[in-house]
Parts: C-alpha cells; structure tokens; sequence
C-alpha cells in the first residue's frame, strides 16, 4: 500500500506536467487507473528482467536486460539507449569527481547528483 | 462442403513442394478462395501502428491510400474486454490478467463524480521520503505534508 500509494503520488505529478504542456485536463480517476497500471507493469518488469538476466547466467539486472524490455519500438529502444549511455557517462564523471575528492577532503557526494541518477533511473521505469 | 475438399487436396500435396513459397496449385486456391480483390467490396485489414506522443517516432512507414484499408480497432469494444475471454490453446497471460483488472477498475470508477476511492484508500499510507520529485511542484491534494 504504500508502495502503491507513492506510485500514485509520482504519477499525479507527472500526469500534472503533462496537463500544463498539453493543455488538458486528467481527472483523478484516470490517473488512479493509470497509477495502478504502472503498478502492475512494475511486477510484469521485474519478472521479464530477472527472466533475462538468467537467461544471460546472470543473477544481477543490468541494462542491457532493461534495453530489452524496451525491444519491441525502434523509437522506445532509441530513447532507452540514449538514456542509458547519458547515465554511463555521467557514472563515469562521478567516478572522477571521486578520485579526485578523495585525494582532497573526505566529504559525501555533491549535491545534485544523487537526485540525477534517481530522476533517470525513474524516467526509463516509467517509459 | 467444397473448402474441406479443396484443404485436403492441398494437404495430399503438402509433401511434393518443399520450397517456403506456394505452389502453383496452392497459389490458384489462395487466389481463388482467400485473397482479398476489389470485387469483395472488402477493405484490407491492416494493425495501427505504434506512435509515441513523447518521443520522436521513428517507424515511419508508408500509408495506404485513404480508405483503401480497414484499420484494426483495439479499443472499439472495450466494454467487452473486463473480463477474461474464451481461450483454446493458450492461456491468458500476466499482461492480459492485467488489462482485463485495469478495464474492471475503470468500469467501477466510471460512475465516480469528482472525489475518487482510490485515492482516499492510499492517502494514509503515503510518505514523502518515498517519492523523489524534483523542481517546485505544486503538492496534489493527496500529499499531507509530514
């Protein structure tokens, strides 16, 4: 339930930014319905990555089993893709921030980049 | 009836063409019996394709002249679709289980003015540390403030 209920939270924000950049209007059952979708496609997801991912003899999801769920739109797949390699980089610059700190102060991560990654991770899970 | 006939004949000769093509024979009764010509007074059936509203769409294909095909229609009866249809072979799958479930919720939240039982139901269970929204959102009415 709460679970679900964060769900739903999330949805209506996003559903609220399509509103203001379409100009229309969702009502609350719509998005409820939406929501619990999304919540059920949450579990279709987790079954078909872990299904892949095994499938490779492996027991940790990566992206490339996440690129895969995607398969069926060459447009989707795109969009994932370029998602992913954006995420790679970006993981990548961290990497270097860190050395680099590491060398200078001990100190917790920049702020701003946590969020980032978590943004990103949402967005290709919503997709 | 003729088609029984006509199917049995073309399973005798199944074994004689082994190429992925019809055979001449096979060819004629497709001609004949199955394939679509302007004299049926019927459209050619085609599937909708896929188009994203938020990402560029890139399956691009050519369209076939207005009117000359009949669009396949996933959504036209949809009242039908809130509860499990009749199976042969296959199973329904997660996915279908799903859809179905989601149908029924919309059919029951259909006759729902305004405040939604849904919501209400998931109200108390929401935290705010659970959801992760950046820039300066307006709060829905869902979210009490901590």
């Amino acid at each position: 339930q709460r679970l679900k209920a964060a769900v739903h939270y999330t949805v209506g924000c996003l559903c609220q930014e399509v509103e203001e950049d379409k100009d229309v209007q969702f009502s609350k059952q719509s998005i409820a319905a939406i929501s619990e979708i999304t919540f059920r496609q949450c579990e279709i997801f987790a079954k078909d990555l872990e299904m892949f991912a095994r499938h490779a003899k492996r027991t940790t999801v990566n992206t490339e089993d996440v690129k895969l769920l995607a398969r069926r739109s060459n447009s989707l797949l795109k969009y994932i893709t370029q998602k992913s390699e954006e995420l790679a980089s970006s993981n990548m610059e961290q990497k270097e921030k860190k050395k680099k700190k590491s060398s200078a102060v001990k100190g917790g991560r920049a702020p701003g980049e946590q969020e980032a990654s978590v943004t990103e991770n949402e967005d290709s899970s919503m997709a | 009836k003729m088609l029984s006939k006509e199917r049995r004949s073309s399973q005798k000769q199944m074994h004689s063409h082994e190429s992925w093509s019809l055979s001449p024979e096979e060819l004629e009764i497709w001609d004949r019996l199955y394939r679509i010509k302007e004299s049926d007074g019927i459209k050619e059936p085609v599937l909708p394709q896929v188009q994203f509203e938020t990402i560029e769409n890139l399956e691009e294909t050519p369209k076939p002249e207005e009117g000359a095909a009949q669009e396949l229609s996933l959504s036209e009866w949809s009242l039908w679709q809130n509860q499990p249809l009749p199976t042969s072979l296959v199973d329904h799958s997660d996915r279908c289980h799903l859809f179905i479930a989601a149908m029924e919720m919309m059919e029951l939240m259909r006759h729902q003015q305004g405040d939604c039982s849904y919501e209400r139901e998931l109200r108390p269970h929401l935290r705010m540390e659970d959801v992760d929204i950046p820039g300066n959102q307006r709060h829905l009415s869902t979210a009490n403030p901590p």
